[in-house]
This record gives structure tokens, sequence and C-alpha cells, in this order.
């Protein structure tokens, strides 16, 4: 029990620290909501102007946008470190890797959570998608998306972060994983914003729910045999 | 020596069961002459699953017991898989032109979840190219490797329920190979062929295996022939720069 | 029957490919043998 609340405190810890970082904007968070908003005028531009056509990709073009953004998310926290050569002190505490783990991957969860609702807006204006009584079961969708990208996420950042060719090995590696995630995210926004005609938000989100405690556990696992380098 | 009579075994298994794919089983009836295009492409989907799972579960060895052996099956299972892989894909095109009448079909769950294994083997290899230690390596690609495998699953299901509603492709399912009332001679034919390339598998993994022990320990023996040559060349210097006399301060 | 050439392209890729892999990987054990030889003559390579 103590141990649980060792490691409880020390990602709690880690995830603050983050978050400080983050909100400090020396990480450059903001320029990563608005890149991903940029993202979504680009889009725009590339399948409009035809505004029923936006108005049915919308949700395809919400999470395209959250995924970018969330690997430059995932990407920044772990590089701080790694240029300051903090990593390796991290390795070198005697604390157990699934908190470290937990503290990064919940600081990235929560800033993937301010970006995709951040772009909720953004979305209902650029795409004339009226978003009503569904900002409920979006904000749901949103959450349990950013918890499973930033679970695979973590673990993928701390793999690639002092790899040659780091930039593109993170998404190459890890877009196909969250493939499944994409799928049912965008399946579980279109549902909401639909009105959920068929019954199916709630079986998508279970979908999400369960890649998220997958890869949450899967994680907590294999971290600490990537920071040991 | 025994490998070497496995591979010419393997080598008249697959050709007893391509003759027999391709000129003794009788056409479809629905699919005509395209149905003998299953008995590849099932059969490699197959292999190509399996070695997924076996490279997976090498990471998990070695991830336990540091042995790089386990990383070498690892690697076999890679290579051997995202060859098996592509030829999945390409015979299920092969397939779909002519009896979808396009080469690619989003709804169907095994083409677009073997497409995304395809693109997961290949993020592997390339992850093993970049890291040059071997131990950096053999733990990245573990981690990968078991991730990759553990989504796996969960992609097939999510393409299942993406289908949802829409009706699946009318003729020539996959699948109907292997329903209980498919044609005993076509399951004769592709459990033919898939013993055929189990076979091949084998073999392939056998000798890649030895390939990569052998290749790592030219590896090791290289490295540690450039870390001798380089401390021979510091301490050669050394006595030189200790007779120069220094320069004197001014 | 029109389908021959998928039939054809699907066997003939997919075989070939078998028998390129192998004989490649038989080509670079040969090599690599040789190569472990060179450097420790006395070693036995398995």
């Amino acid at each position: 029990m103590n141990d649980l609340r060792r490691g409880l405190s020390v990602a709690l810890a880690i995830a603050r620290k983050d978050g400080i970082s983050e909100l400090r904007g020396r990480q450059a968070a903001g320029s990563t909501i608005f890149f991903a908003a940029l993202v979504l005028l680009l889009f725009g531009f590339a399948l409009g102007p035809d505004s029923r056509r936006l108005a049915e990709a919308a949700p395809g073009l919400l999470w395209l946008a959250i995924v970018f953004g969330g690997l430059l998310t995932v990407a920044r926290l772990h590089q701080l470190e790694a240029d300051d050569g903090a990593l390796e002190q991290l390795a070198l505490y005697p604390v157990d890797r699934r908190a470290i783990y937990a503290g990064k991957a919940l600081a990235g969860a929560a800033a993937m959570m301010v970006l995709g609702g951040l772009l909720l807006p953004v979305v209902a204006i650029l795409y004339a998608i009226p978003i009503g009584a569904a900002w409920l079961p979006l904000l749901v969708a949103v959450a349990l998306g950013a918890i499973g990208f930033a679970a695979v996420g973590t673990a993928y950042a701390g793999l690639t972060v002092r790899m040659r060719a780091r930039e593109v090995m993170l998404p190459l590696l890890l877009l196909p994983i969250v493939a499944p995630l994409l799928l049912a995210a965008v399946k579980a926004t279109t549902a909401a914003l639909g009105g959920d005609p068929l019954g199916e938000l709630g079986s998508w989100l279970q979908l999400l729910l369960a890649f998220d405690v997958i890869m949450l556990i899967v994680g907590a696992g294999t971290y600490g045999f990537l920071l040991e380098e | 020596m025994k490998t070497r009579i496995l591979g010419l075994v393997a080598l008249a298994a697959v050709i007893g069961a391509a003759i027999n794919g391709l000129f003794l089983v009788p056409p479809d009836l629905n699919q005509g002459d395209a149905q003998r295009i299953m008995y590849v492409h099932v059969a490699s989907a197959w292999l190509a699953y399996a070695s997924f799972g076996v490279t997976a579960l090498a990471g998990i060895g070695y991830l336990v017991s540091r042995d790089l052996r386990f990383d070498a099956v690892a690697l076999a299972g890679a290579e051997v898989g995202v060859m098996f892989t592509a030829f999945a894909i390409w015979g299920g095109m092969m397939w779909g032109r002519p009896v979808w009448g396009v080469y690619w079909q989003w709804e169907d769950p095994r083409l677009t979840t073997t497409a995304l294994l395809l693109a997961l083997y290949v993020g592997y290899l390339l992850l093993r190219r970049l890291t040059d230690d071997p131990s950096r390596r053999a733990a990245r690609a573990a981690v990968v490797g078991l991730i990759a495998a553990v989504d796996i699953p969960i992609v097939h299901f999510s393409v299942i329920w993406w289908r949802g509603l829409h009706q699946g492709p009318t003729i020539g399912d996959p699948s109907k190979l292997l329903h209980p009332s498919a044609p005993l001679l076509f399951v004769m034919a592709l459990l033919a062929m898939l013993g055929a390339f189990t076979l091949v598998w084998t073999y392939l993994m056998i000798r890649r295996y030895q390939l990569a022990r052998m290749e790592w320990r030219l590896e090791d023996a290289a490295r540690r022939d450039r870390v001798s040559a380089a401390r021979r060349a510091a301490s050669a210097s050394a006595p030189l720069r200790a007779a120069q006399p220094e320069e004197p301060a001014r | 029957m029109m389908d021959a050439g998928f039939v054809i392209a699907a066997y003939g890729v997919i075989l070939a490919g078998i028998a390129l892999y192998a004989a490649l990987l038989v080509r670079r054990l040969r090599i690599a043998r040789e190569a472990l030889l060179r450097n420790n003559p006395v070693d036995e390579v398995r």
C-alpha cells in the first residue's frame, strides 16, 4: 500500500512538473494548439468549399488535427528532459518506472484534452457544425481519445526521443497503432453530433475505453525497459 | 544438414500444393478461377499473423531474459512476416479485382487489418535499422513488437464494427473457405497450401535466425576491432606528446 | 478464363518472392560463414 501511495505521489509530481512547464509557455504548448487549428483551416481549403462535404468530414478532420497536435505534444513532453540530460537522472531514481510513466502519460492526456476541447469550437465554426446538446458525449470522446493516444504516445515518445530520425520515427510507429482509436473516436463523434440515431455511441466509447485500458497497462509495463538504456 | 533437407521438402511441398491449387482442384461456381488465389492468400495471411506472434513473444522473452537469441528470433519473425504480409495483401488485391471489381475494399476487415500489419512490421524493421547498440535495439524492438501485437486484435474488431450495417461484399467473402459448408476439395487444397507454406516458413525462420546470429558475431568483432584500434592510436600518440618540449609561456 | 491473369500474377509473385528471399538468405549465410571463418579459423561456425 505504501508503494502505491509513493508511486502515486511520484506520478502526480511528474505530471505537475510537466503541466507547469506547459503552462509557462516555454514548452510551446500554445503553438501546438495553434498548429492544430491551422490544420483544420487548411483542411477547409483542401476539401471545401462545399459546406455539406466539410460538415460530413468534420469529425474525421477534427480527430486528425487532434492526432497531429498529439504527436507534437507527446514528443515535446520528453524532448525537454532529453535535451537537458534529465532523462538519465530520471532513470537513476529508485522509483517505480510505472509511476514515471503514469505521470508523463497523465500530463500528455491532460494537454491533449485541452487541445481537443479548444478545437471543438473551432470545428463548430469552420465547418458549421451545431454542437448543442452533444457537448457532453463529445467531451467524453475527446477525453477517452486523449487518454488512449497519450498512453501509447508516451511510451513511443520515450522510445524515440534519443533516436536518429526521431521526428519521423515517432509518427511512423505511432500512427498505425492509433488507427483503431481514430476510427472509434470519429465514429463516436459522428454519432454524438447526429443524435446517435443507431444507438452506437455507447459501443464506440466502450471500444475507446478498452483501448485506453489495454494501452495503459502495456505502456506502464514496458516503459521501464525504455528508460534503462 | 537437417535444415537443407527441410528446405528441399518444403520446396517439393510448395510445388505440389501449387500444382494442386492451380490445375487439379476445380474452379468455384461463383468466383471461377479466382478462387484459386485464396489458397495462397489465406496461407500467406495465416503465416504473416503467426510470424507476428512469434516476434511479439520473442520480444517478451528478450525483456525477461536479456538473451539476444530471443532478439534474433524476433528479427527473423519480423522479416519473414513482412514478406508474407506483403504476399497476403498482394493476393487479396489479385483476388479482389476479378471478384469485387476493385483492388481494395475498406470494409473487408482482413484486408485493412493486414495493411496495418504491414505498416507495423515496416516500422519495426526501420526502428531496428536505426538503432546500433544491440541491447538497446533489442529492447526497443521488443516494446514495439509487443504493443503492435496487442493492437492488432483491437484493429480487427474495430474494423468489423466499422462495417456495421453496411452489407458485406455479396459474392466472395474470403472466409467462405473456412466455413463448415465449404466443399471438401477446396478445404483440402487450402490445407495443403497451408502445410507447404508452414514448412517454407520454418525453413526461412531457421535460416534467418542463423544469419542474424552470424552477422551479429561479425558486428561484435568489428566493433571490438574499432575500439582496440582507437585505443592503440591514442596510446601511440601519447609518448610523442610527452616528448615535445612545452611551449615557453610568454 | 479472364481471371487467369490475376491467378498467375498472384501465384507468380508469391512463389517467386519466396524463392528469391530463400536464395538471398542462403547467399548472405555463405558470405557470413566465410567472413567468420576468415576471422577465426579455429572456430566452428554453426
